[in-house]
């Protein structure tokens, strides 16, 4: 029986045969290890800079402080009663000799200057003007906040902004277009117009205007916006696949055989139609970090408490000498930028049926 | 084969509208199909043939509800197909089944052999996944594939392995009646003939009734007991296989056998070669369709819609000359 189990090889299907031809391309490849590493980086971002240890043992109890990077409500509420939170390596030790703790690979932090005799041994915030050193690798801020620790934080909102948009706007875009496609007719009419409005509406300046609204302007408007107005290319290259796929003879074998819509839509459509459509999520994700960068930018996609790369960018063009204020922050941005770019446009290639068997 | 009628079509119509302009108003209709009826006893083959364009593949397709049907009756047992819906139509379909002229077109790619074989029962809710797996393993045995390809992807095979496993999914339902779109045109000259014998064993074992749609003549001589041809969206003559080769009756279908190449001296004849094209069927010629390019044309052709002429037993002309 086992031997017969193994002439029945299973063959690639069409993900592991796209995943072939993308590896092919070496600069896509590149670019795809440089976004898994900016993930990393995000999600490990508070134990490579913060100021609150990774793991600490304080008056008999193990604690994860450096979790309040990700929410507030995450850090043990008796560091707070205690009025340790803003200086762990101090205060630890004086309310309990015989803790211990384990900080993070550099101590700054990136929402306030570390000030004189926090972390013993190590000089406050801003040394040489701010410039780049060893203390802090990428400079500081005219606040002496450290541009690194800004940077590595402003990964997790980065990466946020990009899938979170992405997913409302593809969610939105595939239904629309699904349906418009499938069902066709004054459906298919009404949300074509519908599309259409959408795809007019400037994205930039319906932000400003609802920002303007919302009192406490924070992160999740902007990715919710960036979501609600990005769909339409998707909902049109969704409908183009639908209106074709429809058509093909394997709906109509389908179709012969009984399945039901459900079944043809999910199981004979969709999984056919995903592919092209994935092009344009991957350059919609670029395109959404550029946004919150450029809202940032002008001081209004997130509140001041969200590392942003975007807010040091417009912090170094009011302070030109400090050259490292935008010079970092640039760079992330464009080869973040660039890296969704190349990873969309090998998947193009990658995705394209005519490419298949070479 | 018995003379118990199986399926029975009768003026079948299927008109697309023309839509034009803003408010996309309906201009006209290109009448695909107008006024088809056949009969089909069980057991037997039904040869459709006529030009690209005639409306044969949308014959074939309207009567298994693909496309729907403007008018006319599809009477299967009780029902008539094109008046059923829901549940009764899903249970009609076990019986009636399509294998269509692209098999690669005609398989999902991200489906493997056996999703695609095992889909009809899925969909039907037959069976457990156990006798699901040897119903599949059953039918590939029977049209000819061995189970190592059972997790392959559609695009791993020939295109005549692929006919093979469209013709295994068709079966799978143990359908009585298996319209075939031109199921060989698409393949290697070499590959038709296995799998027109293919379809032959078929349907000697399963007792199988086929409608086999083609434009090649001379497998249609082979595979069928009855032929039809078909002019623009109408049934110009119908007729026993042999007597339909030896004795075409309707200038049209003299034309198109005229075009068969033959290795037989006697029976070589003059090519009829038909002048001008097809005429739009949007905007079809009046009365006889064909009056615009006979060679026989008649005053009376242009004026008087043809009449159904029975020149011999089961031998039907739908011409002015004919008697």
């Amino acid at each position: 029986m086992a031997k017969k189990k193994e002439q029945i090889n299973k063959s690639r299907g069409y993900w592991a045969e796209t995943w072939i031809r993308f590896r092919r391309r070496k600069l896509a490849m590149i670019a795809l290890c440089y976004v898994i590493f900016m993930a990393l980086v995000a999600i490990f971002s508070p134990a490579i800079v913060g100021t609150k240890p990774v793991v600490c043992k304080y008056k008999g109890g193990i604690y994860f402080p450096c979790m309040g990077y990700f929410n507030p409500s995450w850090e043990n509420s008796v560091f707070i009663s205690d009025s340790i939170i803003t200086s762990y390596p101090v205060r630890l030790k004086e309310e309990d000799p015989d803790s211990w703790a384990i900080f993070p690979l550099m101590y700054n932090d990136f929402n306030r200057r570390v000030g004189e005799g926090e972390m013993p041994g190590r000089d406050a915030n801003p040394t040489i003007d701010g410039h780049p050193s060893f203390q802090n690798p990428m400079g500081t801020n005219i606040y002496g906040y450290d541009v690194a620790a800004i940077i590595v934080h402003g990964t997790k909102t980065a990466l946020l902004v990009g899938f979170v948009s992405m997913s409302i706007a593809s969610f939105i875009g595939i239904s629309v277009g699904a349906l418009a496609g499938y069902f066709g007719g004054w459906v298919d009419l009404a949300l074509s117009r519908l599309t259409e409005v959408v795809l007019c509406v400037p994205i930039m300046v319906l932000i400003l205007a609802l920002i303007a609204m919302v009192e406490k302007p924070e992160i999740w408007h902007t990715m919710t916006i960036i979501g609600l107005m990005g769909w339409p290319g998707i909902a049109r290259l969704t409908r183009g696949e639908f209106l074709k796929l429809k058509q093909s003879e394997y709906v109509a074998a389908a179709r012969a055989l009984g399945a039901s819509q459900f079944r043809i839509i999910f199981r004979h459509i969709l999984p056919n139609a995903l592919a092209p459509v994935l092009v344009p999520i991957t350059f919609g994700i670029a395109g959404a970090i550029l946004a919150e960068s450029g809202l940032s930018y002008l001081g209004i996609g997130s509140s001041a408490s969200v590392a942003s790369w975007g807010t040091i960018l417009s912090e170094g063009n009011r302070n030109l000498s400090m050259w490292w204020l935008a010079f970092f922050p640039g760079s992330m941005i464009f080869l973040t930028v660039l890296a969704y770019n190349l990873i969309g446009e090998a998947l193009q290639e990658a995705t394209d049926p005519r490419q298949r068997g070479k | 084969m018995s003379n118990k009628t199986l399926l029975s079509v009768q003026n079948l119509k299927v008109w697309f509208p023309v839509r034009r302009g803003f408010w996309q108003r309906t201009i006209g209709h290109v009448k695909a199909v107008d006024g088809v009826s056949f009969d089909i006893n069980e057991g037997e083959t039904l040869g459709l043939v006529g030009e690209s364009g005639c409306g044969k593949t949308t014959t074939g397709r309207a009567l298994l509800r693909l496309i729907p049907a403007s008018g006319g009756k599809v009477l299967f047992g009780e029902d008539n197909v094109l008046m059923t819906y829901n549940e009764r139509l899903k249970k009609l379909r076990r019986d009636l089944q399509i294998v269509f002229q692209d098999p690669y077109g005609s398989m999902n790619p991200r489906m493997t052999i056996r999703s695609i074989i095992e889909e009809g029962l899925i969909v039907q809710k037959i069976g457990t996944p156990k006798e699901r797996l040897e119903r599949v393993m059953e039918v590939m045995e029977k049209v000819g594939l061995d189970a190592t390809c059972l997790y392959r992807y559609p695009h791993e095979f020939s295109g005549g392995q692929r006919q093979r496993v469209c013709i295994a999914r068709a079966l799978v339902l143990k359908p009585k009646f298996v319209v075939l779109d031109e199921p060989i045109s698409a393949l290697d000259v070499s590959i038709q003939s296995q799998i027109i014998n293919l379809l032959v064993k078929l349907r000697e074992e399963n007792g199988l009734t086929y409608l086999f749609i083609s434009h090649d003549l001379s497998v249609v001589q082979y595979l069928s007991n009855r032929v039809s041809v078909m002019y623009l969206g109408k049934m110009v003559e119908s007729a026993p296989s042999e007597e339909l080769y030896r004795n075409p009756v309707h200038p049209y279908t003299q034309a198109l056998l005229s075009s068969m190449p033959t290795l037989d001296e006697s029976r070589r004849q003059k090519r009829i070669l038909l002048q001008g094209d097809v005429p739009s069927p949007m905007n079809p010629p009046k009365n006889c369709r064909f009056c615009t390019r006979c060679p026989m044309k008649l005053p009376i052709c242009t004026e008087v819609p043809p009449p159904l002429v029975e020149v011999s037993p089961g031998h039907k002309v739908l011409c002015h000359r004919a008697k």
